[in-house]
């Protein structure tokens, strides 16, 4: 059923001077079916150690104490001012190098590309939801924060429960923007061999010549998803209102 | 809250992040104090990899401009009235912002030929010129945004307002709308700029000659780890001491033009 | 935020490709000799993948290596200049294709895969197969040992094939050689694999950096003959390089020229000067 829809597929594409003779290749296709399945999962992954990472950055940068304050400000600055693709490369292949030598041997390091890559992604995208949530949480009026505080409440049940929510509120546009260009950062794998779908689809464009079919289909592919993060990112924001709060 | 309290208050947060800073810099430069070798190898690498900075910040300013004038045209397209002019500006700009600027690069590269025929003559397309419009083509959909947010900002009232004191639809644009369409427009365009800056080290991966492709050639011909870890940082350095500038005047202008 | 829906992202993608397919297809390649001749110049893909077959010289800044020898070389038999193009291993194919270069001088052997979709110069101007770099200690013996183990190549080398088909490895494309060696340091792969000479050479040059590194399998991974690689159906400009290229064995150019670069065993290239020197046989 599928391989004749497959088949009549190829064969249209094929009228219209399309190539997608390679789907007719199990060989090809199953590593580049995984590709998407590994860029889905890349994403499932990076999402949330971003967002957890983003947090911690962002009470790190207002809680007021400079020891903390002063480093998280130091990384929250070169990370947004370096390319991602360098960062990558400088963990994978300089710090991944160091770090297996000092465990002792290449057998004793457990990081894979997969876990760069998340890590360099999700923590480069959390410096930018550390700034969202930082003019967040400076915006709650301080009379709030004062109250919160005469009523007894600590430094941390003031941010977890007063500043925090309402900084959520008025970040989630710019932080629904950043998961966006996280999902479309997720590519830069290809660079340390991570099968996301670009790599996988390198592979084939190496061997035969078909980019621009294979261009097409990423461009949906990414297209896709990003419809879906940001209608949930809509929708999260749509259950957060509070009326009266924010814009 | 006045703008110096406010900018008080921005110089403080970044405070005791310049001593942090400042001792990074400081290790990165000791390093190759200590090691001699290191050092003269860097040194004799160095104008090489200027001149592949250079490739990256031509091509990022080739397609800022080229984003930007598509933009703008995009972003003023977003807001016609007509559905078919409005439509596809919409749709342009969607698709764009979703896409990957390595996938963008990658199709810009391997899709248009490496030459193009104007009136009988063949006039080369190299690749960075590729890498550019690679960029650009995202740019585009962001300035469009941007440009669209702008022009949104401005509440309607003033229109009719400016008409009421007897301007043209003309003159309302050039000194009512505009100027506050820009001050809203700088900051965002500023950091869009910084971004498709960072963005030009992809290019790398489709073999145009920047800065991180000389970096690659260094770390092949010199066969080093040590240089090749050093060459990494050289090449974060350089990115930042760009990049980080232009954010600093970003935040500046944004606090500036504030509404307060 | 998204406002448009998925299908009007499609249409636009479709408007896009169609752009693309326009002026992509367009570009046509004459015929490639004709083109050399008329413009006096000869375009050459080449590869740095680092010594003995392609760098960069830190105070000429000009490309050096055997690759960049023989290409001076074949511009001289012809007569007209020589344009250098560094190309990757992910996308000399295009690059050829497209007609941004010539030829290709890309550490590339000759496979069937390749000849389907290229044409090559029948001589072949070395001979050259994959070595497997990996620690001394990783106990890997033999290629069939690299089952399911992580193997690190460059993207688009010809030893993706054998590797993840016969020998049912893991493999993991980098986009270029020394990174493939950090990554191989790294712990990412139990071996990497590239054209021998490349990893002679270096662990010739840098032994207290790869000491406890060698060429872990005795036999060379598909040794094959490295051949000029052409757009298909280029056959007269295959024939003018081919009788290049011969010449440059008889005369024993060709040799001098890897002695130079200092290519670590070049025993093919002896026998092809004896072969090519010698009358031809009947």
């Amino acid at each position: 059923m599928i391989d004749q829809a497959v088949r009549t597929f190829v064969a249209l594409a094929g009228e219209v001077g399309l190539h997608y003779d390679f789907l007719l290749s199990a060989s090809e296709v199953r590593p580049w079916i995984a590709g998407m399945g590994t860029t889905l999962l890349l994403v499932l992954l990076a999402i949330p150690l971003s967002l957890a990472a983003g947090v911690a950055f962002a009470a790190a940068l207002t809680s007021g104490r400079p020891w903390l304050a002063g480093p998280v400000r130091a990384y929250v600055e070169l990370t947004r001012n370096t390319p991602t693709l360098v960062q990558l490369m400088f963990a994978f292949f300089a710090l991944n190098m160091l770090l297996s030598k000092a465990l002792g041997g290449a057998a004793n390091n457990p990081f894979t590309p997969f876990f760069w890559v998340v890590a360099v992604t999700g923590l480069h995208i959390a410096a930018f939801h550390a700034e969202a949530l930082r003019g967040g949480i400076e915006a709650v009026p301080t009379a709030m924060v004062e109250t919160a505080h005469a009523i007894g409440f600590s430094a941390f049940e003031i941010l977890r429960y007063v500043t925090l929510p309402l900084a959520l509120r008025t970040a989630m546009p710019a932080i629904v923007n950043n998961l966006v260009n996280l999902v479309k950062l997720t590519t830069i794998g290809s660079a340390i061999a991570v099968g996301e779908v670009t790599y996988a689809s390198i592979m084939i464009w190496t061997q035969r010549d078909n980019v621009l079919e294979l261009m097409i289909v990423i461009l949906l592919f990414f297209g896709l998803i990003n419809t879906v993060l940001s209608q949930i990112g809509r929708y999260v924001e749509r259950r957060l209102a509070v009326p009266g709060y924010g814009v | 809250m006045s703008t110096a309290a406010l900018s008080a208050r921005g110089r403080a947060a970044l405070g005791p992040a310049w001593a942090w800073l400042a001792l990074a810099a400081a290790g990165w430069l000791l390093w190759f104090m200590l090691d001699a070798r290191l050092a003269r190898d860097l040194l004799d690498w160095l104008p090489y990899l200027a001149s592949g900075f250079a490739m990256n910040i031509l091509i990022s300013v080739l397609a800022m401009s080229a984003g930007t004038l598509a933009g703008v045209t995009l972003g003023t397209m977003e807001l016609s009235t007509s559905r078919l002019v409005r439509g596809p500006a919409v749709a342009y700009v969607q698709v764009f912002r979703n896409a990957p600027h390595l996938v963008l690069i990658f199709a810009t590269t391997y899709i248009f030929p490496f030459e193009i025929v104007v009136a009988g003559n063949y006039l080369p397309f190299p690749d960075w010129l590729k890498a550019v419009l690679g960029l650009a083509i995202p740019a585009s959909a962001y300035v469009a945004e941007i440009v669209r947010g702008a022009i949104q900002s401005v509440p309607t009232t003033q229109w009719d307002a400016a008409k009421g004191v007897g301007m043209s639809r003309g003159q309302t644009l050039r000194w009512i709308i505009l100027p506050q369409c820009l001050r809203r427009a700088l900051p965002p365009w500023m950091n869009l700029y910084a971004s498709i800056t960072m963005s030009t080290a992809l290019a790398s991966l489709v073999g145009v000659h920047e800065l991180l492709h000389a970096a690659t050639d260094a770390s092949t011909a010199v066969r080093r780890d040590d240089f090749t870890i050093a060459i990494y940082l050289t090449v974060l350095a350089a990115f930042f001491l760009f990049c980080f500038p232009i954010s600093r005047l970003t935040r500046r202008l944004e606090r500036r033009f504030a509404p307060r | 935020m998204a406002r448009t829906s998925s299908f009007r992202s499609c249409l636009s993608v479709v408007a896009l490709a169609s752009l693309g397919l326009v002026t992509g297809r367009a570009a046509q390649a004459d015929a490639t000799l004709d083109r050399i001749k008329g413009r006096q110049k000869l375009t050459v893909g080449i590869i740095l993948s680092g010594a003995p077959f392609g760098y960069i010289d830190p105070q000429s800044r000009a490309e050096k290596g055997f690759n960049i020898d023989l290409a001076r070389a074949l511009a001289e038999k012809l007569g007209v200049k020589v344009e250098l193009v560094t190309v990757t291993p992910p996308n000399r194919v295009q690059f050829l294709q497209q007609g941004k270069v010539d030829i290709l001088i890309a550490n590339m052997q000759f496979t069937e895969d390749r000849a389907k979709i290229m044409d090559h110069v029948q001589t072949p101007y070395d001979r050259a197969g994959g070595a497997a770099l990996g620690r001394k200690d990783s106990g890997i013996k033999d290629w069939t040992d690299l089952k399911g183990k992580p193997v690190c190549i460059s993207q688009g080398s010809n030893y993706a094939q054998p590797l993840a088909d016969t020998y049912g490895a893991a493999v993991k494309g980098i986009p270029s050689q020394p990174e493939s060696m950090l990554a191989l340091q790294g712990g990412n792969c139990v071996v990497a694999v590239h054209v021998a000479p490349t990893i002679k050479l270096l662990l010739a040059d840098r032994p207290n950096d790869w000491k406890d590194y060698a060429i872990v399998i005795p036999t060379e991974l598909e040794p094959a003959d490295s051949v000029i690689w052409l757009r298909k159906g280029e056959r007269d400009t295959g024939a003018a390089f081919d009788t290049a290229v011969r010449e440059l064995h008889a005369s024993g150019a060709m040799l001098e020229m890897a002695k130079a670069n200092r290519l670590v065993d070049p025993t093919f290239l002896e026998e092809a000067r004896r072969t090519y020197a010698a009358p031809a046989k009947p």
